[in-house]
């Protein structure tokens, strides 16, 4: 009798053990476990990363708000005068839009066609300033953080067309020639590593075609300011709230 | 078996009552640790329908396997290898295998009585 009731009543008892453990192991509300992956980690990261510029982002958009609404308010209560804050509103966004000459610090790009007698390759068309090495040459300014670009006195816009013309080329309409002057106005070390530093286009034209390429750092660069028109026929605003 | 089951049952009621809770971080090792319970159980009960039940065995076996499942889980969590596996695998298996043996007991005690 004993023989058989004791492993019975020490099952019993182990039995409640065990049932103590698994109850709280229910009680964990255990979510399912995906195993986190370094790849899900660097994800993860980079939307938070994401998503903290966009923070940022916004407080500057409530900053900007908060500071025209003050102007608003001092309009409101006869502090200053409407015209005075509307011609400086229109002075910026004249800035802005490039229609204003602007100067400052920046570089002076020189580029000529390959003068010498016995040309790379034999070839004139090696030897010659094409509309796409102007073109990505003003790429590369612009990802440098150029803030105004002309050549020849041509201000660079987003409407700017540079196309090749025969001898020419043709931005804004207009027939340029060789040589081409190209004035950018930003941070002149940037700029000028953008056109200088090695494995840069401006670079490889430079020292395997030969194309001459000089570049100034001046302090004080003028830009015009450009002398079209917008006319937009088919690109109309969207109302907020439409 | 009954034993076992009731005595599972209970042991559920009375933890789902106890206030008591532990950190997630060790939710795995518990959750090996159980199934070496599990299987310890399986295996005391499987010697008592034998007859072999010896209690030092059972209880050693009950605590040792639990232990040694949560460390290994822990080891190869530190290590980066889950070894853990190891511990499911093994306890599974013979979790399977006991229950296996279980059942054949009983199914022959009750031939054995029906033709009696």
């Amino acid at each position: 009798m004993n023989n058989t009731k004791k492993p019975n009543f020490i099952i019993l008892i182990f039995s409640v053990l065990l049932g103590v453990f698994m109850a709280g192991q229910f009680k964990q509300n255990i979510p399912i476990l995906a195993p986190v992956t370094l790849r899900a980690i660097q994800t993860t990261k980079n939307e938070i990363n994401v998503l903290n510029k966009e923070i940022q982002d916004l407080n500057k958009m409530i900053n900007d708000k908060e500071e025209q609404l003050k102007v608003l308010e001092s309009i409101a209560s006869g502090d200053e005068n409407i015209i005075d804050i509307l011609i400086d509103e229109l002075e910026k966004n004249r800035t802005v839009a490039g229609f204003q000459e602007v100067e400052g610090s920046g570089i002076v790009i020189k580029m000529q066609d390959n003068m010498a007698e016995g040309a790379f390759g034999e070839e004139y068309d090696l030897d010659i300033v094409h509309d796409i090495d102007v073109l990505r040459i003003i790429n590369d300014l612009k990802g440098a953080g150029a803030e105004a670009i002309s050549i020849n006195g041509q201000r660079i816009l987003s409407v700017t067309e540079i196309k090749c013309g025969g001898p020419i080329i043709r931005v804004n309409g207009k027939g340029l020639v060789t040589p081409f002057y190209i004035k950018a106005i930003g941070d002149p070390k940037l700029l000028n590593a953008a056109i200088n530093a090695p494995n840069t286009y401006s670079y490889a034209l430079k020292n395997i075609d030969q194309i001459n390429i000089e570049t100034t750092v001046e302090d004080n660069i003028k830009i015009p300011a450009y002398r079209g028109r917008f006319n937009f026929k088919y690109a109309k605003p969207i109302k907020e709230g439409d | 078996m009954f034993f076992a089951l009731m005595g599972i049952l209970a042991g559920v009621v009375i933890g789902l009552m106890l206030p008591y809770t532990y950190n997630a971080a060790y939710s795995l090792y518990i959750s090996v640790a159980i199934l070496a319970c599990l299987d310890s159980v399986f295996g005391g009960l499987k010697a008592n329908l034998e007859n072999k039940f010896d209690t030092s065995i059972f209880i050693t076996g009950f605590f040792g396997n639990a232990i040694l499942a949560a460390f290994l889980a822990y080891i190869g969590d530190r290590l980066g290898v889950p070894l853990y596996y190891a511990a499911i695998f093994t306890f599974g298996g013979r979790l399977f295998e006991n229950f296996a043996s279980i059942r054949r007991i009983l199914l022959f005690k009750r031939k054995h009585k029906s033709n009696e």
